[in-house]
């Protein structure tokens, strides 16, 4: 079994949202629906202060909280490590948003966060949608992931209204590769495809993704030799995102980010 | 003639329905349907009151619903994921526990003088229970599917799993105890067990309540083993306050209109007393943890001084907590009938507020949301959220007029099965 796991070094990110925008396109998520973010935040007060950044993808958690909190074992962690939703079997009851110390969770189905036109209704699914029973796509913009890759099981694709998404680590890329691979280094061109979009599309290359269960990964040897620590590591979510901080980088302390 | 003259099982409200309906035709049976008999009655006006109200604030959420779907209900993923809509079915359901509580005084513990409130109270107790599930059922992205999708995941890490089970067995034993009640069989060993289950489904039902949010360590204002204790005895504090206000309403206000055994009690400083203690501890309990709040240096606990600032907390505390408290403590008040009513109304008032700020205020401080909320969250409610939160209020007043005209409520083992005759008779005039 492979044990999914990302490497981010902070040294080497320059905080350009690439990798924000790469996921967007890549799942096809309504703009604002950021699986993956950059948050920018200012520590110190005038005139002491700096500028961070913090790029924060789902966790896949190693003791995922919102696994637990699922009424519906809908929100699943599978042997290969990925946390995954299940779009068929999601209530919308909000409890893993709740649970999840990262925010890394959204709810389908909401006005445009940024103004705007509203993107659901410029390009409307067509199949519309009922309240009791099967449900249609939430909407269907011309960019959509190919039909071969939609998987509502997993969380993959445009999906229904109503329900709960995340960052599926790429899952319909990851799952694909041929298996016991250590690292999927999207330099080697045949394991490209296979690597989560965010990781193939940092132009720093400050992203690193591999199997955290083999000992020969880089993942586990960037994590061992320099140091790789976890975001907020005190509620034992064990998340399976490593940071590398070096000298530059730091991992925020807190969740929250005060306005000063 | 045909009038409904205290049933005694639903086959024969079904039956005398039936029958006036073929006597009377549509539209003068839709009328005294609506207005609940022939007859003006306190309990006709909460019934139309509540049906009508009901039926506009469904409609219009449905409508919403439809039109915008669950944007109209606020829930976005900025943070406050559990809008208006959840303290409201907390609120329901945490007084739907103390309501059964309050029957398991007389009911399991013994202590005769309450039996005129008992079966009151537990039929309150099954609609507030109804009245909340309706309101969360507008909350979730898929009522339906629930139905399905929580018995076949079997998800027993979920305190949410195991507050439906508990809430599923309570609504379930409140249901066969109001049975047998409706049936006159206060005493009976059958009765008794179930009283006694009934009693200890609902401590678990509301433990599990406070544990779903007790057990969230990335919520500090939630977090923690007293939660659930807090739940289970503002819990109680609220059924108190329910009873008296309901009993009251059901009378026009006037104790002269109530049955001898229910005047006893409420011109009696027992429950009064009752009522101040549960107000007292949740006073207590409210302030201790507010100034654990104020002084914690925790992440995540800024919410506290937010409330500190809201003019609804000061409101919540001193007019909604302590004045009651004095006035139920103190022999020149508490049997009046004015301050009774005045208190049991302030408390329930106090108690949904401090129902929306223990869950939006849990809320406040966001998780790792990106640039554009990174500080405290602002929240209102929306005008779809009021709607459904006012449509859980119309259907305990809709279903409380029901209740009052058809089954009784003040009967109690001393007036028996033909003991007093009920003032709430429907009839046709001949
Ligand atoms: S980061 Fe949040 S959503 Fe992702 S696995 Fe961890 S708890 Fe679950
Ligand atoms: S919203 Fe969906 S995925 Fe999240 S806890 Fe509820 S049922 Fe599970």
């Amino acid at each position: 079994m492979a044990k999914w796991g990302m490497v981010i070094d902070l040294e080497k990110c320059t905080g350009c949202q690439a990798c924000t925008v790469a996921c967007g396109m890549e799942n096809t998520r309504i703009p604002g629906e950021h699986w993956q973010d950059v948050i920018f935040f200012q520590e110190g007060t005038y005139p002491n202060t700096q500028l961070k950044w913090f790029p924060r993808p789902c966790m896949h958690c190693e003791n995922p909280s919102c696994v637990a909190v699922c009424p519906t074992r809908a929100t699943t962690k599978n042997e290969d490590g990925f946390v995954l939703v299940d779009w068929d079997r999601c209530i919308g009851c909000h409890y893993c948003m709740i649970a999840c110390p990262y925010g890394v969770r959204w709810f389908q189905n909401q006005p445009p966060t940024y103004g705007g036109p509203d993107i659901m209704k410029e390009f409307p699914s067509g199949d519309g949608h009922t309240l009791i029973g099967e449900e249609g796509r939430n909407w269907n913009p011309p960019w959509a992931l190919p039909e071969a890759k939609q998987d509502w099981k997993h969380g993959v694709g445009v999906g229904p209204r109503n329900v709960v998404t995340k960052c599926t680590f790429c899952h319909h890329r990851v799952s694909q590769a041929p298996k016991g691979v250590a690292d999927l280094d999207p330099s080697d061109p045949k394991l490209r495809d296979y690597t989560p979009a965010c990781v193939v599309t940092c132009a720093p290359g400050a992203r690193y993704f591999g199997d955290l269960a083999n000992p020969d990964s880089q993942v586990n040897k960037l994590i061992a030799n320099k140091n790789g620590v976890r975001l907020l590591d005190q509620y034992g979510n064990k998340p399976q995102v490593y940071y590398l901080t070096g000298e530059g980088g730091s991992v925020p302390a807190n969740r929250v980010i005060k306005k000063s | 003639m045909i009038a409904i003259r205290e049933p005694r099982d639903f086959a024969e409200v079904f039956k005398t329905l039936m029958a006036m309906w073929r006597e009377e035709g549509t539209v003068r049976f839709a009328r005294t349907v609506l207005r609940l008999g022939h007859e003006p009655s306190a309990a006709g006006v909460m019934w139309s009151i509540g049906l009508i109200g009901t039926l506009i604030t469904f409609a219009w959420c449905m409508y919403m619903e439809v039109v915008e779907g669950h944007a109209a209900l606020n829930m976005l993923s900025d943070g406050i994921n559990w809008g208006a809509q959840i303290p409201t079915y907390v609120f329901f359901a945490l007084t739907s526990s103390g309501l059964t509580m309050i029957a398991a005084l007389p009911m399991v513990f013994g202590f005769k003088q309450f039996y005129p409130i008992a079966k009151r109270a537990i039929w309150l107790a099954i609609i507030t229970l109804i009245a909340g599930f309706a309101v969360l059922a507008f909350e979730l992205g898929h009522p339906f599917r629930m139905l399905w999708a929580v018995p076949t995941g079997l998800q027993i890490m979920s305190p949410m799993f195991w507050m439906g089970v508990f809430y599923t067995i309570d609504l379930i034993l409140l249901i066969i105890k109001f049975y047998l009640l409706w049936q006159d069989d206060w005493d009976s060993p059958k009765s008794h067990m179930v009283g006694i289950l009934s009693f200890v489904a609902v401590i678990l039902a509301s433990g599990m309540l406070g544990l779903l949010f007790g057990s969230v360590v990335m919520r500090p204002m939630w977090y923690g083993s007293f939660t659930s204790i807090y739940f289970m005895l503002t819990a109680a504090l609220s059924g108190a306050a329910m009873i008296v206000l309901s009993t009251y309403m059901a009378y026009g206000f006037d104790r002269d209109n109530m049955p001898a055994t229910l005047k006893t009690l409420a011109g009696s400083d027992e429950l009064p007393k009752v009522f101040a203690t549960l107000a007292g501890i949740a006073l207590v309990m409210i302030l201790t943890r507010f100034w654990t709040g104020m002084w914690t240096n925790l992440d995540g606990m800024e919410g506290f001084k937010k409330l500190a600032a809201s003019p609804w907390f000061h409101l919540e505390i001193w007019v909604g907590l302590a004045l009651p408290f004095i006035a139920m403590m103190h022999p020149a008040t508490n049997r009046k009938v004015g301050w009774q009513v005045a208190s049991a109304a302030l408390v329930l008032i106090a108690m949904f507020i401090n129902r929306i700020e223990f869950v939006i205020s849990g809320q406040l401080v966001p998780l790792f949301k990106g640039t554009w909320v990174n500080s405290l969250i602002d929240y209102t409610p929306s005008f779809t959220e009021w709607m459904s939160i006012a449509m859980g209020f119309f259907i305990v007043l809709m279903l409380y007029g029901l209740g009052e005209k058809l089954f009784r409520l003040h009967a109690s083992p001393s007036t028996g099965a033909a003991g007093e005759t009920a003032k709430v008779v429907t009839s046709v005039p001949a």
